[in-house]
């Protein structure tokens, strides 16, 4: 198990995971044990830790920002982090396997992969041949408006994912709601593409208006299109999809314009093939069958799942997000730690009269390093909580997530999880960074404080 | 006055190390303070009297010798038992006041009582016992720096008294005062000690502020020198 398994994530998977209770649980008890110490070892003096914060209201808040910063770098850090744990982590059922080229990125197989890669390629002498359960093809489509090459730019540039519009709804992930005209108005007509809004404004393209692409994959191949619908707000942002019957009508009619002549592309348009498949044996079983088809070999054919493939993807990022984990963070943590030390050993050192005269109230050794270690905590969990709860409100509840499209995937948002690491962070680098300023603030002797000539 | 003295000093040293030169601050000095009395200790700078004060408080051990109060011998107690020792038994009165600036009057009077077994509603009523026997009952929502230098040393001293201690120890109480305040904290000490029977033992350079006292020690070179009693009018009893 993950350790920061997003925690609404696991009560979610509770029916499946039951495992998880005595997680959840063990952490709850401890967590609620915590608080109860806390709050019944210091009740009494809660009010001197917390007004002792106001000493130096300069220090106390600077501190309380340096932890505000740091827990929420740490917080976007993790959100990121966690959310690429998710989705590079294989699902038991219902799995989608993706077929692509396998030595080729990105994959250009022939087209006529697409219906035996779909119907499972089974063996015929395997009475246990599995077949998909439902099944898509892509092919990229991209083109840009600008006639001119020296004015072409990322805003009128657009890239299509070609497939057949009826499997939009079933195999496309957040788009099961999409309003079924839009489908059929794509039907009907082929030429009708869905855009993304982003990319509808960059290009300032509205439902019912018509362009032309020059192609950028596809040389010399010039499209018309029109607007048919926009795509829901999310993921699907700054993408489009197109008929691929209009796409795949054009490359057949190529050699007939262009003196029997195929187009560059003809062999070379299926760029990616969606299988879904019910469990992960049958993944297994659908895998081998395609691997090891003679159907296959001119180009080899590789299949994964989505999860894996995904990992794949960012197995050239692996350095960079290995460092992020296992170097940034703890350094950003450290970082912490040792401002909190800096800013509690002036305090301590400015209050060493403070501290004598609490041990001649009969104040003991540990109690007076409890004060210290209370103050760093205080400052630490409430930091630590309003950074975290300011990016979960702003980034999840009002924004929706941050957009950060990487191959495809949706919004990256911060987890209500934060609500519970982020105060945990602030306070533990809180209470590491204040361990020796309040072991100093126990030894402080009252006869050295108050020796005077006398 | 009882027979038995509720502070004993038997045959104290105290010396310091400063680098490789020991320094005898209390040289074999004895003592006995009775139930009740209002002392006064003298002596020119450097001559002991804060050393043995502290030695007396509880907030130092002696080199060599014993130092009882009551029936305990507080100079064998650990650091832990002497804090907790002190919460019940001494109340402490400085030249500076050391009040907590971000406490209020009353906030900083309750201290003590935190490390005692009482309620809110009991640590209120012995607060507002000590600020009125004070006559601060009116300022228990000013803090220090809203207070004049004889207010916030009678919260001091309301501070030391609020838990009942068996011993009030006051090192130069008046130093920072106007005389006017001085001559009001040191009537406040003395009524402490006529109405509610309590032990002073009072640091002083000034001879005004030792002339309240019952008796007074001089103190030169870490060696009691001599002793005066007080006139019988100036005599609290």
């Amino acid at each position: 198990m993950q350790f920061f398994y997003p925690l609404h994530r696991m009560i979610l998977a509770l029916p499946k995971h039951p495992e998880y209770r005595l997680y959840l649980a063990a952490g709850l008890v401890a967590l609620a044990f915590l608080l109860l110490a806390l709050v019944l070892a210091f009740r009494k003096y809660f009010t001197f830790i917390f007004k002792s914060l106001f000493r130096n209201k300069l220090r106390t808040l600077l501190s309380s920002a340096a932890i505000f910063s740091l827990v929420m770098v740490v917080t976007l850090i993790w959100s990121v982090l966690m959310f690429l744990d998710i989705v590079m982590e294989d699902k038991s059922t219902d799995l989608k396997a993706i077929v692509t080229e396998r030595w080729q990125i990105p994959s250009q197989m022939p087209i006529s992969y697409g219906a035996a890669l779909e119907s499972g390629a089974p063996h015929p002498d395997d009475p246990h041949a599995v077949k998909p359960t439902d099944s898509m093809t892509w092919q990229f489509y991209g083109g840009t408006t600008e006639p001119d090459p020296a004015k072409r730019n990322l805003e009128n540039i657009i890239f299509f994912f070609a497939m057949d519009p009826h499997k939009i709804k079933p195999m496309m992930d957040d788009l099961e709601g999409l309003d079924e005209r839009m489908i059929e108005a794509m039907v009907q007509k082929k030429a009708g593409v869905l855009i993304g809004r982003d990319r509808a404004k960059s290009l300032n393209k509205r439902v019912g208006e018509r362009f032309v692409l020059q192609g950028l994959n596809y040389p010399d191949m010039k499209l018309e299109f029109e607007v048919v619908g926009i795509l829901p707000e999310g993921r699907y942002d700054q993408s489009a999809i197109m008929n691929r019957d209009y796409l795949n009508d054009t490359l057949d009619a190529w050699p007939r314009l262009h003196n029997g002549q195929k187009h560059s592309m003809a062999d070379k348009s299926l760029n990616l093939v969606w299988l879904r498949v019910a469990d992960k044996p049958s993944y297994e079983k659908l895998a081998d069958q395609i691997v090891t088809s003679s159907l296959f070999t001119a180009p080899a054919v590789k299949c994964e799942t989505a999860s894996s493939g995904i990992a794949s993807f960012l197995d050239s990022y692996k350095d960079i997000l290995q460092g992020m984990k296992w170097l940034l963070v703890p350094a950003i943590l450290i970082t912490m730690s040792l401002v909190i030390a800096n800013a509690i050993s002036i305090s301590v050192r400015e209050r060493r009269t403070e501290m004598a005269v609490l041990k001649v109230l009969g104040y003991g050794p540990g109690r007076i390093q409890a004060f210290v270690l209370g103050e760093a905590l205080l400052i630490g969990i409430c930091s630590g909580l309003a950074s975290a709860a300011l990016a979960y409100f702003v980034i999840t509840v009002w924004l929706g997530g941050f957009k950060f499209p990487i191959a495809f995937f949706p919004s990256f948002e911060v987890f209500a999880d934060a609500l519970w690491w982020g105060p945990l962070v602030g306070g533990l680098a809180s209470l590491a960074g204040s361990f020796f300023p309040a072991l100093s603030a126990r030894r402080v002797k009252v006869s050295e404080v108050f020796s005077k000539i006398g | 006055m009882p027979a038995e003295p509720i502070v004993r000093v038997n045959q104290v040293h105290k010396n310091f190390r400063r680098g490789s030169e020991q320094i005898d601050v209390l040289k074999g000095l004895s003592l006995a303070v009775h139930q009740g009395e209002f002392l006064a200790l003298m002596g020119p700078s450097g001559s002991g009297k804060t050393t043995l004060l502290n030695l007396i408080a509880g907030l130092d051990q002696p080199s060599e010798g014993s130092v009882w109060v009551g029936d305990q011998q507080i100079s064998r107690m650990s650091e832990g038992q002497l804090a907790r020792w002190r919460t019940r038994n001494i109340g402490f009165v400085f030249q500076f006041y050391h009040l907590l600036p971000v406490l209020t009057a009353y906030e900083n009077v309750e201290l003590p009582l935190l490390l005692l077994p009482l309620s809110a509603k009991e640590r209120r009523q012995q607060v507002m016992v000590a600020l009125e026997a004070v006559s601060l009952a009116d300022r228990i929502g000013h803090r220090p720096g809203q207070l004049s230098g004889g207010q916030q040393q009678r919260v001091g001293i309301a501070r030391a008294i609020v838990t009942d201690p068996t011993l009030i120890v006051a090192d130069e109480p008046t130093g920072d005062l106007d005389s006017k305040s001085a001559h009001e904290i040191l009537s406040l000490l003395q009524e402490l000690c006529k109405e509610l029977d309590k032990t002073i033992i009072m640091v002083t350079h000034d001879p005004k502020a030792a002339e309240r006292a019952q008796r007074t020690l001089h103190l030169d070179k870490g060696m009691l020198v001599s002793e005066t009693q007080a006139m019988p009018e100036d005599a609290i009893r």
